[in-house]
């Protein structure tokens, strides 16, 4: 991008695409976080997005939890991502687990009235005007990434902030982690970060034996 | 325990399913087989098929119940019809034939028994009464079609969870990719509307009736059997699956749901009703207590078994 001659014409086009992008976020400016996902369902570039996450540094110390909890809005003792202590023949580490955005979702396939559907961009979301409350797809979750919300009984999760990345930040428990355990970026681009980690067969998604193909989210274990 | 998102409501849901579907099943048999015209009154046929409709319609209200936004916007249940992937879509469209089948079939049955309802239907559609014989024969058979449907989707509605809940997706027998679950549950949804409405009203209603069927003691002791080993093999899959499946297997044959394993689904549903059936074999017939007793201890033991399947079914570890 950064040698190519501008031309007027792209010029003028860039300069549409921007006033149509701060119209959009002008819009959604006050708009009930349900509306967002949906503004961030028909907006969102047709970008593939990764996160990865890195054991070997993780600490367990919770930070991505409350950033999470924080930009959600969640009531306490409910959270979008559990990090489990793991023992291994005394060795302890930490597991931050949350949705995996599955490209075999089971939780998309048993839901009976489509509100839990995958987005183009691989991540698994939650159309709340559909959803009944069976929990089917909670029960049907095998990485446990769903909660029950009482009050306005639906189920929710991880939505990978969907409307910040699509403006091009890091989700809100990317931001948080100051150990730099948490590497996110797009996978859509050969030269990112992500895609290198990924390609190099170094981040993995976690437990593939459920068949489920996590598409987002890859871990980095090392010494299991 | 297992995992939470589903809880007693679901599990009692299950049970409902099966003993209406079990107990139509039970009447269309007596329906269809000529059994019911041997004497001029079946009980067996009036009960089973009144109460099947009502028992299902009960369950599919407590699931409606256990939603969350279903219950409060009731108008999104309509979702639930539209997404064929998942096995509740099947088993709405199920219960929604199934349902006014049953409640039809109660309807032919009680006309010819209720001299109100006789009397109401000759006045206003005799056709209805002249030809009840063959519109039963019709909603038996249809009707049985989907009865089974509903008692196997339930069993297939939480096996269809797969890694998720092991034990629920445990297969019949090592690389066989059937699972369990969907078999125990018609097994024992069979058996629930045969102790129902064969055990309980049959007896009394008419304890004679057993020497006429004497065959319904053998069924039993046959299904109970079926049970037996659908159980054994369950449980044995999931202890040598190890995981998150073993898990569950401890919690059902040692752990905290032991009591309800052992006391509510071996020794009231299996090991007392086998008792009771094979001495009623020799003996050539039930006392009312020995045949309301089994009756009973079945009909309770296929609501604990579901409950403890419910509750027992612990999340893959992560
Ligand atoms: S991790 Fe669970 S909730 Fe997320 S996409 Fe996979 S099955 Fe669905
Ligand atoms: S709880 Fe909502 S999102 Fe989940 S399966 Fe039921 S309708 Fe779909």
């Amino acid at each position: 991008m950064s040698d190519t001659k501008l031309s007027r014409r792209t010029f003028l086009r860039y300069l549409l695409g921007t006033g149509a992008v701060a119209a959009a976020g002008g819009v959604g400016v006050g708009l009930a976080p349900a509306a967002q996902t949906a503004l961030a369902r028909t907006d969102a570039p047709k970008a593939r997005y990764a996160l990865i996450i890195d054991t070997t540094k993780c600490v367990g110390c919770g930070a991505c939890v409350h950033a999470c909890n924080i930009r959600n809005n969640l009531p306490e003792g409910k959270s979008y991502v559990h990090i489990v202590p793991k023992d291994d023949r005394g060795r302890q580490w930490f597991l931050p687990v949350q949705c995996q955005h599955c490209a075999d979702a089971p939780c998309a396939r048993v839901c009976p009235t489509r509100a839990t559907y995958r987005h183009e961009s691989g991540v698994v979301l939650i159309n709340e005007k559909l959803c009944v409350g069976c929990k089917y797809c909670e029960v049907a979750c095998p990485y446990q990434a769903r909660t029950f919300d009482e009050e306005r009984g639906v189920v929710d999760k991880c939505w990978l902030c969907l409307d910040w990345v699509s403006e091009g930040k890091d989700p809100a428990c990317v931001q948080s982690c100051v150990l730099g355990a948490r590497i996110f970026g797009r996978l859509d681009d050969p030269n990112s970060e992500v895609a290198q980690l990924v390609a190099s067969g170094k981040a993995k998604p976690l437990h593939p034996e459920f068949g489920t193909h996590p598409a987002v989210l890859h871990y980095i274990i090392e010494g299991e | 325990m297992g995992q939470t998102a589903w809880g007693w409501l679901i599990a009692i849901y299950l049970f409902l399913g099966g003993l209406g579907a079990g107990s139509f099943l039970m009447a269309a048999f007596f329906e269809l087989s000529g059994w019911r015209y041997r004497s001029n009154f079946c009980p067996v046929a009036l009960v089973g098929a009144t109460v099947s409709g009502p028992l299902v319609a009960l369950g599919s209200a407590l699931l409606i119940f256990d939603l969350g936004a279903g219950r409060m916007q009731p108008w999104r249940i309509f979702y639930m019809f539209t997404h064929f992937s998942s096995v509740m879509t099947w088993g709405i469209w199920i219960l929604t034939i199934f349902i006014p089948l049953a409640l039809v079939y109660g309807f032919l049955e009680l006309m010819e028994s209720e001299a109100f309802l006789k009397g109401f239907v000759s006045a206003r559609a005799p056709w209805l009464l002249r030809n009840a014989r063959t519109y039963r024969r019709w909603v038996a058979a249809v009707g049985g079609v989907f009865a089974v449907a509903t008692a196997v989707y339930t069993g297939v509605l939480i096996s269809d969870v797969g890694p998720a809940i092991p034990l629920w997706s445990q297969p019949v027998l090592p690389f066989v990719r059937i699972p369990m679950l969907p078999i125990l549950f018609l097994i024992s949804a069979v058996s629930t509307g045969m102790g129902l409405t064969f055990d309980i009203s049959a007896t009394i209603a008419d304890p004679e009736i057993q020497r006429r069927f004497r065959i319904m003691d053998l069924s039993h002791i046959f299904l109970i059997g079926l049970e037996n080993i659908a159980i054994g093999l369950l449980f044995i899959s999931a202890l040598s699956a190890g995981g998150a499946a073993a898990e569950s297997a401890k919690l059902v044959l040692y752990g905290p749901l032991a009591v309800v394993f052992w006391i509510g689904v071996v020794l009231v549903g299996l090991v007392f009703p086998f008792v009771v059936h094979a001495y009623a074999i020799g003996r050539g017939q039930h006392s009312l207590t020995s045949g309301v007793g089994s009756g009973v201890g079945i009909v309770i033991a296929g609501l604990l078994l579901r409950y403890m399947i419910v509750y027992a079914g612990i999340p893959a570890a992560l």
